[in-house]
């Protein structure tokens, strides 16, 4: 992790309001000692146990350093050190990505999600929507607004309504598209977007490794989504990983998606569900890690695929069922995540109401 | 100087200036018969869409005056003042500033005032900078040449072979035989000069409903104060707006520069508005993105903030900070300040449309035209669509190309079947499943009788070897025509 990764000095009192800013100065300063022993203690804790003091759960019932200071300002002090409400994360459900990233996708933050080269154009947009998704189970009401400049659109294809509806539940009613003639006009759009209260999320997606989007505007991004308190998407397509203020960037690659299950098993060489590979390329908490992740469209939920794993939530008796083997549910609790290697797990078995015989899909050939 | 034009085959002279006249050129003439006179001439090629181009500019500064000009012919204007003499200070004052502003803007301008167009036009062209008062039409026009009734030159040449030669000789012919011989059209411009008829002006741009305007002692330059005072203008317009019961959906702005250029910045509004504060940074954005097409110059002496039109404001404007109740007003600004500064079609709105054709199924339309949800959204009743309708839904792809892009199939499983690998953008993709063929037949409803049909579209998902999933189609059949099929990338699916 360089230091340019950490996003410790990043809260910049000029965005907010001037007396909100000294307001939230006195309290802290009239608690100052106490949480330094608290932060003290948080550390020499995490070192006994071998992890970072972010990491570290906040005990059950635990009462606020100070009873005066409202979640709100501890979300800002937490870049000292102190620990921000769990409510503050976007849970994916994929277990091991969660636990990775301790709790989930920051919500109020800028998020890198990247893609290797312009053809993974459809993993990295079908994974930012899954996101989106999960953020409009929150704000089902409010639009999300895409934006791109006009060469990534052209290259990578527009965003087509029907199939964000079909597969992530997002009406077109709920999307804006913005495009964008210059990375300039997407950069300033994006920001305008940024602070608005009023849009469930941003995305803003762009091609390439361009210089206008370096620490600075990255920063200014983030900013404004963390006083917002609404989650900006940062889509690179076919870029480098830069140096950015965004907390958490993942790498995103599609990932072979399994056959589709019917009642008679699963259907050899069809394709099911979209699945994805995502690596964790940067984060304060989380150690690099790849997990691969399977979107539910019609739970509108993520599962995590892992090697050889097959699930045990499924009541509905299989006829063969020759690879079902122990339930690794018990154990699931201290089981890391890896790649996926090998064949993916062929032991799902959904409910046939979840998945009807006539969405078998004619095979050719 | 002397400006030329071709006329039936010939040079001519179309304009001449003093110095020319008192060399005793003449209108008419031809250049080859002026240079044998005055062979050191100064000759230059008429260009009427400069001087018509010209003519609107000037049109546009006289804006400041009234809103109603009109342009008159090629060589005049005309500009409707009745109410308006008063904010420069009675008639008399207006048509001195009027020439002498255009004095130094440097034009020679003839002005004159009068009760109808046409004695106007008669006294700025006859009598040159004079008022008449209302009801000395015939005093003014009695004196005149025929032309001054703006008539043709051929019933003027009639009328002048019957020995009337001027309009008051006319005026005092009997009306019914001049009427039978020379037309209607004479006895109506009479009319209308001596106001017994009205004629109406038609003013070059729609008048504006409501519109402020302040007139700056001081020009200014900066775009901070142009700011400042479309916010002191749109404070003064709120009021107006407030009487009314309305909003403005679209604004302009106009700024006078000192030496006469017009600039006229428009913006529009997804919904009526009349808050001071976001008609300003509606402008600030438009400002923002004009910043190099707006050239201050030695500055800007009026500027006007006119409602181009209004509609019914019924709901509370809420402020851009802050939650609101209304989201969607705050949507709606939000949209319009980014169609301010990037353009009408900045922000778009997927729209579903009834057809099977997968680019034609989705239309794109701007935030403005894009109909607003009037109904909430209706979770149970929508699963109960969908399964009332046909069981088979198609998968459709995430992103979808603008337009189709050519691939290179060399193999396919079977004739009709998936490709085994294709090439795509120049890499070679291998496929590993696919799902297919999907076959969508072109719309031939739409398609213009005679025009051949297009081919039909089979497609197909395809996963390639890397997992990643794209929606091929292969545009004909094999063996249905002479030309073998060819391949198209249309999408990618998550």
């Amino acid at each position: 992790m360089t230091p340019l990764d950490s996003s410790g000095a990043l809260w910049n009192p000029r965005e907010h309001n001037r007396n909100n800013c000294e307001w939230k100065l006195t309290v802290m300063a009239t608690s100052a000692v106490a949480r330094e022993t608290v932060f003290a203690l948080r550390r020499q804790i995490a070192k006994i146990e071998g992890t970072l003091p972010e990491r570290l759960e906040v005990p059950a019932g635990a009462a606020p350093v100070d009873a005066d200071v409202t979640p709100q300002d501890l979300t800002i002090v937490r870049r000292g050190l102190a620990v921000a409400p769990p409510d503050a994360f976007l849970r994916t459900g994929a277990e091991g990505l969660d636990t990775a990233l301790s709790g989930g996708l920051p919500k109020a933050a800028l998020s890198e999600i990247h893609g290797a080269a312009t053809r993974d154009a459809g993993a990295v947009a079908g994974f930012t929507l899954s996101l989106v998704s999960l953020i409009l189970k929150q704000w089902p009401r409010l639009p999300v607004l895409w934006i791109g400049t006009a060469e990534v659109f052209r290259e990578a294809g527009f965003p087509y309504a029907r199939g964000l509806h079909a597969l992530f539940g997002i009406e077109p009613e709920r999307l804006l598209f913005s495009e964008a003639p210059r990375l300039l006009d997407a950069l300033w759009t994006a920001e305008e977007a940024a602070r608005m209260t009023v849009l469930a999320a941003v995305i803003l997606e762009i091609r390439g490794s361009p210089q206008r989007l370096d620490l600075t505007a990255t920063r200014r991004l983030h900013t404004r989504a963390q006083s917002a308190g609404r989650p900006v998407f940062l889509l690179r397509q076919a870029g480098e990983p830069e140096p950015t203020a965004a907390p958490v960037r993942l790498v995103l690659s599609a990932a072979p998606s399994a056959p589709r299950e019917t009642i008679a098993g699963p259907l050899a060489g069809s394709i099911g569900r979209p699945a994805f590979t995502v690596s964790i390329g940067k984060s304060r908490t989380a150690l690099p890690g790849q997990f691969t992740l399977e979107w539910n469209p019609d739970e509108r939920s993520f599962e995590e695929r892992r090697a050889g794993q097959e699930r045990a939530k499924n009541p509905v008796p299989v006829v063969s069922a020759p690879r079902r083997g122990k339930d690794p549910a018990a154990a699931a609790g201290a089981v890391l995540a890896f790649a996926a290697v090998g064949s993916p797990a062929l032991g799902d078995q959904p409910s046939p109401s979840e998945r009807a015989t006539h969405r078998r899909p004619r095979r050719a050939g | 100087m002397v400006i030329s034009h071709r006329q039936a085959n010939a040079q001519r002279i179309a304009a001449l200036d003093e110095r020319a006249e008192a060399l005793h050129l003449k209108r008419g003439m031809g250049i080859a018969d002026a240079r044998a006179m005055h062979p050191s001439i100064d000759i230059v090629e008429a260009d009427p869409e400069a001087d018509r181009r010209l003519l609107e500019s000037l049109a546009d500064w006289c804006d400041r005056y009234t809103p109603l000009v009109a342009i008159d012919a090629t060589d005049g204007l005309f500009l409707d003042v009745t109410g308006c003499t008063h904010l420069f200070g009675g008639e008399r004052s207006m048509l001195d500033d009027i020439l002498s502003r255009f004095f130094h803007q440097g034009f020679d301008v003839r002005a004159g005032l009068a009760a109808t167009p046409g004695a106007a036009w008669a006294a700025a062209r006859f009598a040159s900078d004079c008022i008449v008062p209302g009801g000395e039409e015939e005093a003014l026009l009695a004196p005149l040449p025929l032309a001054a009734l703006r008539i043709e030159p051929e019933i003027r040449a009639s009328l002048e072979s019957v020995g009337l030669r001027t309009a008051g000789a006319v005026m005092a012919a009997p009306r019914a035989p001049l009427a039978r011989r020379f037309g209607v059209s004479l006895l109506l411009r009479l009319d209308q000069a001596l106001g017994r008829l009205d004629e109406a002006v038609s003013p070059r741009l729609p008048v504006a409903p409501l519109s402020v305007e302040r007139h700056l002692a001081e020009p200014i330059m900066l775009t901070d104060e142009i700011e400042r005072l479309v916010k002191m203008l749109a404070t003064t317009l709120k009021a107006d707006l407030e009487r009314r019961g309305e909003g403005a959906r679209r604004l302009a702005l106009l700024l006078f520069r000192v030496d006469g250029a017009v600039s006229r910045i428009a913006v529009g509004t997804s919904r009526p508005l009349r808050e001071p504060l976001l008609i300003q940074k509606l402008f600030h954005e438009r400002l923002a993105a004009l910043e190099q097409d707006i050239d201050a110059g030695y500055g800007f002496d009026l500027v006007r903030l006119s409602v181009l039109s209004a509609a019914a404001f019924d709901m509370q404007q809420a402020d851009l900070a802050g939650e609101t109740r209304d989201d969607g007003a705050d949507i709606a600004l939000f949209a319009d300040r980014i169609r301010a500064r990037l353009g009408e079609s900045a922000v778009l709105k997927p729209v579903a449309v009834d057809s099977h054709l997968p680019e034609r199924a989705v239309a794109m339309l701007p935030f403005a035209e894009a109909p607003q949800r009037i109904s909430p959204p209706k979770k149970p009743g929508k699963i109960q669509d969908t399964s009332s309708k046909p069981v088979f839904r198609p998968e459709r792809p995430i992103r979808l190309f603008r337009s189709p892009e050519p691939i290179e199939v060399p193999a396919t499983e079977m004739p009709e079947g998936p490709p085994m690998n294709f090439r795509w953008r120049r890499a070679l993709y291998r496929v590993a499943r696919a799902e297919g063929p999907e076959r969508i037949a072109p719309e031939w409803w739409r398609e213009a009788p005679g025009q051949e049909d297009a081919p039909t579209r089979d497609y197909f998902r395809i996963e390639d070897s890397d997992g990643r999933r794209y929606w091929l189609y292969r545009q004909g059949l094999y063996g249905a025509s002479q030309a073998a099929p060819r391949w198209f990338m249309h999408g990618v699916f998550a």
